[in-house]
């Protein structure tokens, strides 16, 4: 064919070719449990990763500015109810 | 996203998306091909062997002569467009390399 087809709108953008300046994520950060309830842990070790306080530090348990719960002592992971509506976890010394 | 048109020596490439409104109400778009059509199909209706097309992902034009009436209808054409581009900057930019 010598001639181009006249198309007026062969520049214009067609539905469906869209690009989006979504599709980005950050990766998993791993959150939640590390040690489960009646596990043994030794002094320092991390017992729950978390964002806020969505469990609080119970008895010889720390968090750090992460909100990051941990043992202070060596001894046995206890899951405890803190309030009404709330959590704790400690942290008691093996018998 | 926008039109990119390149004119080199001897050939044009013209590239993108006008992105100017959607698809069968962008102006710009329309006004840049037509401005490239009626400057094809004009010199081809005038001298066969002066140019040579294609229109696929991209367009590009190839100028095989450098006889008068082409280069006058293709420097009309870099005009347009420059004059184009000056109105719709975000839509069309025009390189000449």
């Amino acid at each position: 064919m010598l001639f181009i087809k006249l198309n007026i709108q062969r520049f214009a953008h067609k539905k469906g070719q869209s690009s989006t300046d979504n599709g980005r994520d950050s990766r998993g950060r791993r959150l939640g449990a590390k040690l489960s309830d009646g596990q043994t842990c030794t002094a320092g070790a991390i017992i729950y990763r978390q964002r806020g306080t969505k469990i609080y530090p119970g008895n010889n348990v720390g968090m750090g500015k992460d909100h990051t719960l941990f043992s202070k002592i060596d001894g046995i992971v206890k899951y405890e109810r803190a309030g009404k509506d709330k959590k704790k976890v400690s942290v008691y010394e093996a018998k | 996203m926008m039109i990119k048109v390149e004119f080199r020596k001897d050939n044009i490439i013209v590239s993108g998306h006008a992105n100017y409104k959607e698809y069968g109400n962008d102006i710009v778009c329309a006004s840049v091909s037509s401005i490239i059509y009626t400057t094809i199909n004009g010199i081809l209706n005038i001298n066969k062997e002066a140019i040579k097309f294609t229109d696929n992902d991209i367009l590009e034009i190839n100028i095989l002569s450098n006889d008068e009436i082409t280069i006058k209808l293709i420097n009309n054409m870099l005009e347009l467009l420059k004059d184009l581009e000056r109105q719709y900057p975000k839509n069309i930019i025009v390189k000449e390399k």
